[in-house]
């Protein structure tokens, strides 16, 4: 019975999209913006560390908390 | 006898029935008046009310029409490049209805509802290829998605509509009193498919596209072999075992087809597979939290049960095992852009898939692993 009204969840408030790529090589993550084209397990820009190329391994909205 | 006495004094003394107390009076009157006026006209008094809250939702629920029709149109016009003449075409294409086959006789019942689903997805991909012949296919596939948000509302908002009128026709007061109960389910619902709209217009991963986030990590730098219309498959390894990682095809707004894949992985003889794992976003109860595993056993796919019957059919026929992981998440969180929570999820998924894989298969075994849900926004 209750499968048939599962949780329709909280009203979100506009949030923020970001875009993670990790390096294949050295496993160093980037957060950045997200950017039109981008979608996960894209090859992202270079890596900052050892310049190899990055993937895009996560896209997800967050809400950032003002301190 | 000597409290009644009392009592009679005190009364008099307190000159509450004195018939020159005005205020007294008053009062009566209107303690009787308002008893009689609620006795006899207390229902249409809250008919009044309950109308107007159903007004305010209704009003609601047109605005929220009226915006998706608009998002779809201008991503239909500015995006696909639709000609400018399309927008009758498109106004067309939000009133499509399906039929759904009787159910009188349920003999072959799941073929027929396959049948007609499948009718009325190519109708729709078909008129949205003819309105914007230049889109590519991601366009495509966030148009078509798009275009079931802003048709899912309009139907709301016209079946509302509908009994709202009817009751005002009708004087009613069940109807309305049916429809104030279920209206903020309604009025959240809709919130929800309209929260939808900016996660497909910039073609970002949404909560249901969990499942494909696994499968698509496991097919990473393999070779992806089409199975069935837009769900592809991909051969690969993991401790001394075969495994068959499935998911529609990204990153493109599309389920695919796993059912039909899954029927034929199942029946290649060449494949033997004695193991099914199906990966899904899970609709959660409330009090439950966003982003929690859980494993359990079955078909974990969702829709009407067309796709669920045919891989439980053929999962029975080769007795098979289903073992299913879900990710818990709401109807809001589903649809919008994912949320942080679920996508970290994705890697503990693939932990809870390995040590599944480690458990209950033995080396040499080929596993069918299956990445269920809307792959927009997640390649492989």
């Amino acid at each position: 019975m209750a499968q048939m009204f599962p949780s329709i969840g909280e009203k979100r408030p506009k949030m923020p999209v970001f875009t993670v790529e990790e390096c294949p090589r050295c496993g160093t993550k980037t957060k950045r913006a997200f950017k039109n084209g981008d979608y996960v397990y894209r090859e992202g820009g270079d890596c900052p560390k050892c310049q190899a190329k990055t993937l895009i391994t996560q896209i997800f909205a967050e809400l950032i908390k003002l301190q | 006898m000597v409290f009644f006495d009392f009592l009679r004094e005190a009364i008099l003394q307190s000159g509450l029935f004195d018939i020159g107390n005005l205020g007294t009076i008053l009062y009566v009157l209107l303690f009787v008046g308002s008893t009689f006026i609620f006795l006899f006209y207390g229902t249409r008094i809250q008919a009044m009310v309950i109308m107007g809250d159903v007004r305010k939702s209704l009003e609601k629920l047109q605005g929220l029409k009226e915006k998706s029709r608009k998002e779809a149109v201008d991503y239909l016009n500015n995006i696909c490049k639709a000609p400018t003449n399309a927008q009758t075409r498109i106004d067309q294409a939000l009133e499509y209805f399906t039929i759904m086959p009787v159910d009188l006789d349920p003999n072959g019942i799941v073929g027929k509802l396959e049948h007609v689903i499948r009718l009325q997805d190519d109708r729709v991909r078909n008129e949205i290829k003819a309105i914007a012949p230049q889109a590519d296919k991601v366009q495509l596939s966030v148009a078509q998605n798009m275009i079931e948000v802003a048709t899912s509302l309009n139907m709301i908002f016209k079946i509302v509509r509908h009994f709202y009128i009817m009751s005002q026709k009708t004087k009613s007061y069940f109807i309305l009193a049916q429809l104030q109960m279920i209206m903020p389910i309604i009025v959240q619902e809709a919130d929800a498919l309209v929260s939808a709209i900016d996660a497909f217009k910039l073609a970002q991963p949404i909560g249901d596209g969990l499942g494909p986030m696994v499968a698509g990590k496991f097919m990473l730098g393999k070779e992806k072999i089409e199975v069935e219309r837009e769900t592809i498959y991909a051969k690969t390894e993991y401790k001394g075992r075969n495994l068959l990682v499935m998911k529609a095809e990204g990153p493109m707004g599309s389920v695919g087809r796993p059912h039909v894949g899954v029927e034929k992985l199942l029946q290649d003889p060449n494949n033997n597979i004695t193991t099914l794992i199906m990966v899904d976003a899970a609709l959660k109860l409330e009090g439950e939290n966003t982003g929690e595993i859980a494993e359990g056993i079955g078909a974990a796919i969702g829709g009407i049960g067309v796709e669920k019957f045919r891989i439980e059919a053929a999962s029975v026929a080769k007795g098979i095992p289903m073992y299913a992981v879900v990710v818990k998440q709401s109807l809001i969180d589903a649809i919008s852009v994912m949320k942080k929570e679920i996508a970290e999820a994705a890697d503990k998924v693939i932990a809870v898939v390995q040590r599944i894989i480690e458990e209950k298969t033995k080396e040499g075994d080929t596993i069918l692993l299956v990445g269920v849900g809307n792959t927009l926004g997640v390649g492989q």
